[in-house]
C-alpha cells in the first residue's frame, strides 16, 4: 500500500513526478490559477461580493447544525415572533385543561382534527352528519359573555374574536 | 511456533477468541496465520463497516458467516448539514436482503446515516427471529408504518432508538403494535418523532417492561402526563422528557418532583423542550447523581440554566445552548468537577449580532476548572490565539475538539490576526487529539502545525481556511493517523491531492466540496487508483461537457474493495477507466 513519508517542504510539491501514479497525464496544467476559477463562476476563496470575509453562504449549510435542532430553534423563533392565541379546552371528568393555540388552525376541520387526536374521540359540531351515539362528544365555548354555545355555528373569524375557552362533554344530551 | 499452533484444538481457540471483542484485535487475529483466519471468521460475531460502499455484502457473508450483530455507515457527515443532495446513496435495503438469508440469527442492527425504506424494515422485522436492536441514527426514507412491522413482530426486541432520523410520520398508531405480551424493551428512544402517540399505549408499555432503563420521549409527550410514566418505571436510568411546559400548578408540580425523587437510577436527561423555569425544581432532588444532561431544546436563561447546572456536581456531560453564557459556564467549571464533554450550540445561528454573552471567555474558564474535560464542541462570534493557547495548555488531555465561530474567515478579534497559532498549540499540546475541526481566519501556516504535531489525528473538518496546496498537502503528508478528512470552501487544487494520492488508500474517505479540484485530475486519480472510488458530484450537468481544468463541485473520494457502485444517482460519476472513456 505504500504510505508516502511525511514530506513537508515545498519542493515535493512542486515537482512534476507523482509516485503513485504511472504515468502523467497531458491534460493536467501544473499551473491553474485562482482568475481561472473566477472566471468560472465558482465562489471560493475571495468573493467577488465586497467585503472579502463573507463569502456567499446559504444558511441551509452554515452554520454546520443539525436539522432536527436548526428546525426547533426555528421554530422557537417562529413562536416567539408570530401571533397566538391560547385557549384551555377541558374534557369532561379531566381536571387540568390542555393548551391550544387557535391561530396554529386555519378553520375548524382543522381544530377538530386537532382535538380529535388530542383526546382521542371523535367530536361533534354544527357541521357535522351521521348519528350521534354515546361514544361521541360534543364541543362547547365560553365566549365573551360566559355564555356556553355549540362550536361551528357562527364564521371562523368571529369565533375566534369571541372564544375564550373550550370545553367537551359526552354526547348524551 | 507452527507445531503449537496447529497442535491447538479449534475449540480451544476459538474460546479464546471468544473474548476478544475490539475490531482491531479481531482483524489482528486473523492475520497471524491461515488457520487462525478461518477460525477467527467463523467465530466473529460482530461487524462495523464505517463506509457501507467499502465492501460488499457479499463479501462481508462470504468472510463471516455466523455475524450476530451489524453495524453500518451510509453517507459522508457532511450530509448532516445538507452538503449531500437527496438521492446520493447510503441505501440499506440491499444488505437486509442479503442477511436475511445468510443471518438468520442477526439480532442487531446499527445504521447511521442510511437510507432505510419501510420495506427494509419490513423484512427485519419478518427475517430476524431474534431480533433485538435496531439503531437508526440520522437516517432517513422510512415511516412508522414500518415502525409498526417492528413492533408487532419483533418478540424479542430490547432496543428501538430513532435518534435523530427523519421519519414519515403517519401517526402515532404504531406504538399501539407491540403486543399485550411483549415484555421485553429495555430502550425507547422517539425523540425524533411528531406525532402524538396514545398515552395510555405508552404507559402500559413501559408498565409492563421491567427491564426498561432508557426512555427518550417526544415533543408530543405533554409534561401533565410524565409523573404518570416515570411512576410505571422507577427503575430508569435515562429519560427525555417530552414538552416541559404547562402551566404552574402546585399538584401538577408536586406530582412530577414526587416522580422524579422516585426514581433513583437516573442519570441521564435530555428533551425539555420549550422548558419553562418554574418545572425545573422537579428535578433538582436527582440532579446531584445525573452524569448526562442534554438541554440542547431547552431555551431558559443563563439565571437559571446556572442554578440548574450548579446542582450537577457528577456532571460528566453537558450540551446546552449559548443561553448558558459566560456566566454559567463559570459556575460549570466551578461545580462540576467530573466533567468530560461539553457541547454549546447557538440559539440564534443566523443573527448578525450576538444575542448572548457568550465568548470565548466561558470555554477558557471550563478548560481550566474541568481537569478531565477531552471533549469540546463549541459555537460562537469570537475567538483570541491567546484563548485558545490557554485552552491548549490546560487541557493537554483533549481528544475532541470542534470549534465553530459563525463567522466564516473570522480573524482574533483582538490582534485581527489569524487563528493559525491558536489552533497551533491545540495540536502541540494535545497530543491524544483524534478529531479537530477549526473555525475562522486560517492560512497554510496551521495545516504546517497540523501536519508536525497532529499524529494521532484521526478525523479533521475544514471550512473556508487555506491559501494553496501547501495546506492540504502539510495534512495528508503529515498526519500518520488521517482516516477523515472533510473540506469544504479551501483553495486547494490538483497538485496536494496528485502529490499524495497513495495517502487516499489508507484514508477511509476524503471530501471535497467548492474547493478547486479539476476534472482532469479526479479522472486521473480514478484511472490509477483501483482500490479508491473517486465520486465526482455536480448538479451543473457531466462533468465532461465542461473543460477539463473547471473545479468540480463536489468530489468524494474512499477506498473500497467492492469497486464502483452502481446505485448513483444522476448527478454523480465515479471516476474509472471505463467512466473516463464514456465521459470523454
Amino acid at each position: 500500500m505504500g504510505r508516502r513519508g511525511s514530506a513537508s517542504s515545498s519542493s515535493s510539491l512542486e515537482s512534476s513526478n507523482y509516485p503513485a501514479l504511472s504515468s502523467r497525464s497531458s491534460l493536467y496544467q501544473h499551473n491553474r490559477d485562482l482568475s481561472t476559477d473566477l472566471r468560472l463562476g465558482l465562489s471560493i476563496a475571495t468573493s467577488s461580493q465586497g467585503n472579502p470575509s463573507t463569502p456567499s453562504v446559504s444558511e441551509s449549510d452554515w452554520p454546520p447544525i443539525k436539522p432536527f435542532l436548526k428546525e426547533t430553534l426555528a421554530a422557537e423563533e417562529n413562536e416567539c415572533n408570530s401571533a397566538t392565541f391560547f385557549v384551555k379546552v377541558y374534557m369532561e371528568g379531566i381536571p387540568i385543561g390542555r393548551k391550544l393555540d387557535l391561530l396554529a388552525h386555519d378553520g375548524y376541520h382543522n381544530l377538530i382534527r386537532t382535538l380529535d387526536h388530542m383526546f382521542n374521540t371523535t367530536i361533534i359540531w354544527a357541521e357535522m352528519d351521521g348519528e350521534h351515539s354515546e361514544q361521541y362528544h360534543v364541543l362547547t365555548y365560553e365566549d365573551k359573555e360566559g355564555d356556553w354555545l355549540m362550536v361551528g355555528d357562527v364564521p371562523w373569524e368571529m369565533f375566534l374574536s369571541s372564544v375564550r375557552r373550550l370545553k367537551i362533554t359526552r354526547a348524551d344530551i | 511456533m507452527l507445531r503449537m499452533a496447529s497442535s491447538f484444538p479449534e475449540e480451544v481457540l476459538e474460546h479464546v477468541f471468544s473474548f476478544i471483542y475490539d475490531d482491531k484485535d479481531r482483524n489482528a487475529i486473523s492475520m497471524v496465520c491461515k488457520s487462525w483466519y478461518e477460525i477467527e471468521r467463523w467465530c466473529r460475531r460482530r461487524i462495523f463497516v464505517g463506509n457501507c460502499y467499502a465492501v460488499s455484502p457479499p463479501m462481508v457473508i462470504r468472510r463471516f458467516p455466523e455475524v450476530r450483530s451489524v453495524e453500518l455507515k451510509g453517507k459522508p457527515h457532511f450530509a448532516d448539514f445538507n452538503l449531500v443532495p437527496e438521492g446520493w446513496g447510503g441505501y440499506v435495503y440491499p444488505w437486509i436482503a442479503a442477511m436475511a438469508t445468510a443471518y438468520p440469527w442477526l439480532e442487531e442492527i446499527r445504521l447511521k446515516r442510511m437510507v432505510v425504506t419501510d420495506e427494509a424494515l419490513e423484512l427485519i422485522a419478518k427475517s430476524f427471529k431474534n431480533f433485538k436492536v435496531l439503531v437508526l441514527s440520522s437516517c432517513e426514507g422510512f415511516s412508522t408504518d414500518g415502525l409498526a412491522a417492528i413492533a408487532a413482530n419483533c418478540r424479542n426486541l430490547k432496543e428501538l432508538d430513532l435518534r435523530e432520523s427523519e421519519v414519515d410520520d403517519l401517526s402515532g398508531h404504531w406504538l399501539s403494535h407491540f403486543p399485550d405480551s411483549y415484555t421485553s424493551l429495555v430502550s425507547l428512544n422517539i425523540s425524533c418523532l411528531g406525532s402524538e402517540v396514545s398515552f395510555s399505549a405508552l404507559e402500559r408499555l413501559v408498565g409492563r417492561c421491567p427491564n426498561l432503563r432508557t426512555l427518550r420521549l417526544n415533543r408530543a409527550v405533554p409534561l401533565d402526563r410524565l409523573a404518570n410514566i416515570l411512576c410505571r418505571a422507577p427503575q430508569l436510568v435515562e429519560l427525555g422528557t417530552g414538552t416541559y411546559s404547562a402551566e404552574l400548578q402546585p399538584d401538577v408540580f408536586s406530582s412530577l418532583a414526587g416522580a422524579f425523587s422516585g426514581c433513583k437510577e437516573l442519570r441521564s436527561l435530555s428533551g425539555f423542550w420549550d422548558a419553562v423555569p418554574g418545572y425545573l425544581p422537579a428535578i433538582y432532588p436527582i440532579c446531584p447523581s445525573l452524569t448526562s444532561l442534554n438541554l440542547s431544546y431547552a431555551t431558559i436563561r443563563s439565571t437559571d440554566l446556572t442554578k440548574l447546572v450548579s446542582q450537577c456536581q457528577s456532571l460528566q456531560r453537558l450540551w446546552v445552548l449559548d443561553y448558558i453564557e459566560d456566566i454559567g459556564l463559570e459556575a460549570l467549571a466551578a461545580f462540576c468537577k467530573d466533567l468530560r464533554e461539553l457541547r454549546v450550540f447557538p440559539s440564534e445561528p443566523f443573527a448578525q449580532e450576538p444575542n448572548v454573552s457568550l465568548t470565548e471567555q466561558g470555554l477558557v474558564s471550563v478548560s481550566e476548572g474541568c481537569p478531565k474535560l477531552h471533549s469540546v464542541l463549541y459555537f460562537c462570534r469570537q475567538m483570541t490565539n491567546d484563548a485558545l493557547a490557554t485552552i491548549a495548555r490546560n487541557r493537554p488531555n483533549m481528544t475532541r475538539f470542534r470549534l465553530c465561530i459563525i463567522e466564516p474567515r473570522a480573524p482574533d478579534y483582538i490582534t485581527l490576526q489569524p487563528l493559525d497559532d491558536g489552533f497551533g498549540a491545540i495540536v502541540e499540546h494535545c497530543k491524544d487529539l483524534q478529531r479537530l475541526s477549526m473555525a475562522g481566519l486560517l492560512t497554510d501556516r496551521v495545516f504546517e502545525h497540523i501536519g508536525n504535531h497532529a499524529k494521532k489525528l484521526e478525523m479533521l473538518s475544514v471550512a473556508f481556511a487555506g491559501d494553496s496546496d501547501l495546506g492540504l498537502h502539510h495534512v495528508l503528508s503529515g498526519c500518520e493517523n488521517l482516516r477523515k478528512l472533510e473540506i469544504r470552501d479551501c483553495p486547494f487544487g490538483d497538485k496536494a491531492l496528485l502529490v499524495n494520492a497513495a495517502k487516499l488508500e489508507t484514508m477511509r474517505s476524503l471530501w471535497m466540496s467548492s474547493c478547486s479540484v479539476s476534472f482532469g485530475a479526479c479522472k486521473l486519480l480514478g484511472q490509477k487508483i483501483p482500490r479508491l472510488n473517486v465520486e465526482v458530484m455536480d448538479e451543473r450537468g457531466p462533468p465532461g461537457s465542461r473543460p477539463e481544468s473547471c473545479p468540480v463541485e463536489k468530489l468524494y473520494i474512499y477506498r473500497t474493495v467492492a469497486g464502483p457502485r452502481f446505485d448513483m444517482p444522476g448527478f454523480v460519476w465515479t471516476m474509472d477507466e471505463d467512466s473516463a472513456l464514456r465521459l470523454s
